[in-house]
C-alpha cells in the first residue's frame, strides 16, 4: 500500500467525510456557517455560539413540557353523552390491550421513552461538561443518543394525532385537551434542540478531557 | 485527493476522530476501538451489502401482507368494516379531505415503495461497480435514510384511533395484522437504510487510479 504524509493531520481542521471517506481540511468556521464535503456535499461541520449552554436550557424545557404533556388528555372525544380521553401514554396501553404487544412496544419506545431518555441523557451529559465532572459514562451515553436519534418520533405522532382528528370529526365531537399545548411546544422546543445541539462540541470537550 | 482509507485512517462514525489503522482490516476479525470516544471502528460497515440485501428483501416480502391484509377494523354499531393501507387512502378521499388522503398516500405507498427501489438500486449499483453520478447517487441515499421514518404516521394513527373510540356496542377500533406487517417494514427498511454504507459508492471510483 502507498504511504500518504499524514504527519501534522489535526483533527480540529482534518475530517473523513462520513459519506463518502474523503480526507479534507475543513477551515475554522464562524457562527451558523456550514461545511459540506467538496465531492459529495454532505454536512461535516456546523457552529453556533454557546451551543451547548442553549441546548442545555432546551432540554430542561423540553423535559418539563414532556412531563404536562403526559399529564392530562392531548385530546377528547364525546358521542352519545360518553367521553374518552386520550393521552400520550393511552395510546400505548390500548395496543397492549387489544393483544397487539409489539405495536404496543414500539409505540412505548418511540413516543415515550426514546424521547424521554434523549431529554434526560442530554441533560445530564451537557451538565457534567458545564460543572467539569467527566464520568465514563458520557461518551457511551452520547453515543447511544445519537444512534437512537432518529427513533424518536414525537413529531410524527403529531401529525397522526392531526389525521386521526380530522378522521373523526365528522362523526364524533373532537375536543383538544389541555396537554395538547405543552405537546406543541414540546415539538418546538425538541426541533430547536436538534438544531441548535451541535455534536461536534460536545466530541471536543470530551477530546481535550481524554488528552 | 485521497480517502481516510487510502490514507492509512479510520474515521470514527460518532466523534468522526480520526484514527490511525494498525492492521489490515480485511485480513483480521480484531476490532478496533476510537482512541476519543470509544466506541467500535471500521474503514466501512462490516458486511454491509449483504446485510442491506437481507433487510430490503425481508422488507419486501413483509410489504405484500402489510398491503393485503387489513390495518385495522372500525366496528360501528355491531358492523365491522376492515381497512387495509389503500382502502384507508380511498375512504379519506371520497370523504373530501384530500389533502390527508395524500399525505398519507405518500407516507404508506410512495415512500416504503421508493425507499425499496431505491436501496436495491444503490445495492445493485454497488454490485455492478457502476461510475455513473456517485454524487446523486449519495444525495439519493440522504434522501432515503432520512425520510424513511415518515412511514410510522399511519401506525400511529391506528394506535390513536384504537385508544380513542372505544363506545363499547357502538363503536370501536381494533388494531389489524396488517398493520403489524407494515410496522415490520417501516422498521427493517430503516435498518436497511442505516446498513447501506454510501462510501462503497464511491469506493469503484477510486480503485481504478490505485491499482
Amino acid at each position: 500500500m502507498m504511504r500518504y504524509e499524514t504527519g501534522g493531520l489535526d483533527y480540529r481542521t482534518a475530517r473523513a467525510c462520513h459519506e463518502c471517506d474523503l480526507l479534507q481540511y475543513i477551515p475554522i468556521l464562524k457562527n451558523r456557517e456550514v461545511a459540506r464535503c467538496q465531492r459529495c456535499k454532505a454536512l461535516l461541520k456546523r457552529r453556533h455560539v454557546q451551543s451547548l449552554d442553549r441546548s442545555l436550557a432546551f432540554a430542561l424545557t423540553g423535559l418539563i413540557l414532556f412531563v404536562v404533556a403526559n399529564m392530562f388528555p392531548l385530546i377528547s372525544l364525546k358521542a352519545l353523552g360518553v367521553s374518552q380521553h386520550g393521552t400520550l401514554f393511552s395510546a400505548t396501553v390500548s395496543l397492549f390491550d387489544a393483544e397487539m404487544s409489539f405495536l404496543g412496544m414500539l409505540m412505548l419506545f418511540t413516543t415515550i421513552l426514546f424521547p424521554l431518555f434523549s431529554l434526560c441523557g442530554t441533560i445530564y451529559i451537557l451538565t457534567s461538561i458545564r460543572i467539569n465532572h467527566y464520568s465514563h459514562w458520557i461518551a457511551p451515553m452520547f453515543r447511544f443518543l445519537r444512534s437512537t436519534d432518529a427513533w424518536g418520533m414525537l413529531e410524527i405522532f403529531l401529525l397522526a394525532l392531526i389525521v386521526a382528528a380530522v378522521k373523526l370529526v365528522d362523526i364524533t365531537e373532537v375536543n383538544i385537551g389541555v396537554s395538547l399545548y405543552a405537546f406543541l411546544l414540546l415539538i418546538g422546543t425538541l426541533a430547536t434542540l436538534n438544531l441548535t445541539l451541535n455534536p461536534d462540541d460536545v466530541w471536543d470537550h470530551l477530546r481535550k478531557h481524554a488528552k | 485527493m485521497i480517502t481516510a482509507r487510502e490514507a492509512g485512517l479510520i474515521s470514527c462514525d460518532f466523534c468522526h476522530s480520526l484514527n490511525r489503522s494498525c492492521i489490515d482490516e480485511s485480513s483480521s476479525n480484531l476490532q478496533m476501538h476510537c482512541h476519543v470516544c470509544g466506541s467500535g471502528i471500521h474503514s466501512r460497515i462490516p458486511n454491509s451489502l449483504s446485510k442491506t440485501w437481507a433487510l430490503v428483501i425481508a422488507s419486501l416480502i413483509l410489504y405484500i401482507p402489510a398491503n393485503m391484509l387489513p390495518i385495522m377494523t372500525v366496528v360501528l354499531w355491531g358492523d365491522g368494516s376492515p381497512d387495509n393501507i389503500m382502502s384507508g387512502v380511498l375512504s379519506l378521499l371520497y370523504a373530501g379531505m384530500w389533502p390527508l388522503s395524500l399525505l398519507i398516500f405518500v407516507a404508506s405507498i410512495v415512500i416504503p415503495i421508493a425507499k425499496l427501489l431505491t436501496l436495491l438500486g444503490l445495492l445493485i449499483s454497488v454490485r455492478r461497480r457502476s461510475q455513473w453520478r456517485p454524487a446523486e447517487r449519495t444525495q439519493l441515499y440522504r434522501i432515503t435514510e432520512f425520510i424513511g421514518r415518515w412511514s410510522m404516521i399511519d401506525i400511529f394513527v391506528i394506535g390513536i384511533l384504537v385508544a380513542l373510540v372505544k363506545f363499547g356496542e357502538v363503536a370501536t377500533v381494533t388494531p389489524g395484522v396488517g398493520a403489524l406487517c407494515f410496522a415490520a417494514v417501516v422498521i427493517l427498511t430503516m435498518i436497511a437504510a442505516h446498513s447501506f454504507d454510501p462510501r462503497l459508492i464511491w469506493d469503484v471510483i477510486e480503485e481504478p487510479t490505485h491499482e
